[in-house]
């Protein structure tokens, strides 16, 4: 991975400066007064928020009535997703902790300084961004249209498919499930690296794009698609409360 | 004299404000330095910093959020009860007999959704800027840590309601949890306070949820803030790696 740091197009990173945004300004008030109004503008937001929207409250915990379907809170639902595609310590364990790890290691696989400051880098920043949201979209909702409609006997599934021709359980629930993982951002990154010429922040802006429209794509389809035995359905299919919960 | 004067000029308030009034470049540098929440800021900032489409502000929006998660907590505190028998019924009473019961719980709750979204956007901002570059590469792995700490405070209060939803939602955490290899039983155990999810489980997450990790955000905030001061405050367009720099100039010097 020994991508060098190219100088990215002068113009491109010139483009928004002028001589006064650099003139320096007292804090206060220039900033310390954005501050404030913002701070007021959204605390009163969520004070309306809170007088017309209730939070959620159901019926007492029933340790032996289980809602259906059972959800985690919606930044956990792109998680449960993923526990449906396969092993829960894959998907509950292993992938929650190496994205952190991967997320905390980032600055030290880009130790360039260049481009600090700057929106999305350089003139192939945002063409790579909107590239990679696209990729990273069709191949994760690919992945749940096949995983949910491959006939497989009785079942429905990638991993039901395998293990009836024979595939291990270990094969089709954790072997499976982390090639396609790593192959999708490593085929990412071949493919920006190759077709723009990307160093090593542009393919960075790539990873991170793949990550963050994962998690975009991943909880939109748990929140608002699955239904009743965490099938695929259409929203308005989704029981609000769910059965159990009222 | 007049009483605006009286006031403003009596040793009372002025040991409280040791400035006058910031309408000078003197008394504006000075109310920055004397004040305590204040000098988080530096004196002055280029003009640019001030643009609100830069950073949108999100870093100090999650820090109001935790500030109104704060004070409307501990209004929560005042009336909840952390007992597997009495948590539901505590919010049922707070909710119909206590005045701005209802609101102080709503307010709470929608200012969690906005901290967690809020620090998952201020997250993305930062890394499309690239402000995790080096000076302020370790200030990034500490937001990490914070994210972190954002999502677990908002999971242990999800299950304080002792609701449907809250009961189940752990579950599903739990059992992703307990599907730790090698010592997910462990992790289990250590999760629930027992074998089930019970009154031994409420109890460690209210107590995570109000103290520990309240206790570990605030000094992992102040480590975050200290550090944007000591990287450079907020970052401006670096359009040289510091190397090339040098060796530009290197390269003039042996010219001239």
């Amino acid at each position: 991975m020994a991508t060098e740091v190219r100088q990215p197009e002068q113009d491109d990173l010139l483009r928004n400066v002028d001589e006064s945004q650099l003139k320096p300004v007292h804090t206060w008030p220039h900033l310390v007064s954005i501050e404030l109004i913002g701070a007021l503008i959204f605390t009163l937001l969520l004070s309306i928020m809170a007088i017309f929207v209730r939070a959620p409250f159901y019926r007492m915990a029933d340790p032996e009535l289980t809602p259906n379907p059972a959800k985690a809170p919606w930044y956990f639902l792109g998680l449960q997703e993923l526990l449906l595609h396969m092993h829960p310590a894959l998907a509950g364990v292993v992938v929650p902790t190496a994205l952190l790890i991967l997320l905390a290691a980032i600055p030290y696989v880009d130790r360039s300084k260049k481009g600090t400051g700057i929106w999305f880098y350089s003139r192939k920043g945002v063409p790579i961004v909107i590239f990679s949201a696209v990729y990273t979209t069709i191949w994760n909702l690919g992945l749940i249209f096949v995983d949910e409609w491959l006939p497989a006997g009785e079942s429905t599934g990638i991993a039901p498919f395998l293990k009836m021709h024979g595939f291990p359980d270990a094969f089709a629930e954790i072997f499976v499930p982390l090639v396609f993982m790593t192959f999708i951002p490593f085929s990412l990154w071949t493919i920006v690296k190759r077709r723009w010429n990307a160093d090593i922040r542009e393919l960075m802006i790539a990873m991170y794009t793949f990550f963050l429209a994962s998690f975009v794509v991943l909880t939109i389809i748990g929140t608002a698609f699955r239904g009743v035995g965490m099938e695929l359905v259409w929203p308005w299919e989704v029981p609000h409360p769910p059965i159990g919960k009222e | 004299m007049s009483l605006r004067k009286w006031i403003t000029e009596s040793r009372f308030w002025k040991s409280w404000f040791r400035n006058p009034y910031p309408r000078d470049r003197r008394s504006r540098s000075l109310v920055i330095l004397n004040s305590l929440a204040l000098h988080l800021h530096p004196v002055r900032v280029p003009k640019r910093a001030t643009r609100v489409t830069y950073t949108w502000g999100l870093g100090g929006l999650a820090t109001w959020m935790f500030v109104i998660l704060t004070f409307t907590g501990v209004f929560l505190m005042w009336y909840y009860i952390p007992s597997t028998q009495d948590a539901y019924w505590s919010i049922v009473k707070l909710e119909t007999e206590v005045t701005f019961g209802s609101f102080f719980r709503n307010l709470h709750r929608w200012a969690a959704h906005a901290m967690v979204i809020a620090v998952i956007l201020h997250m993305t901002r930062v890394f499309y800027t690239g402000a995790y570059k080096p000076p302020r590469d370790f200030n990034w792995v500490i937001g990490v840590g914070l994210l972190l700490l954002t999502l677990l405070l908002s999971f242990s209060g999800y299950l304080l309601p002792w609701d449907q939803l809250a009961y189940w939602a752990i579950a599903v955490g739990m059992e992703m949890g307990g599907a730790t290899p090698f010592i997910g039983r462990q992790v289990r155990l250590a999760l629930l306070g027992g074998f089930e999810i019970g009154q031994q489980t409420l109890i460690r997450w209210y107590t995570l949820h109000v103290i520990f990790l309240p206790l570990a955000t605030i000094f992992l905030m102040a480590t975050h803030f200290w550090r944007v001061r000591k990287d450079g405050n907020i970052s401006t367009p670096v359009y040289e790696d510091d190397e090339e720099e040098l060796m530009r100039v290197a390269e003039e010097r042996r010219l001239r």
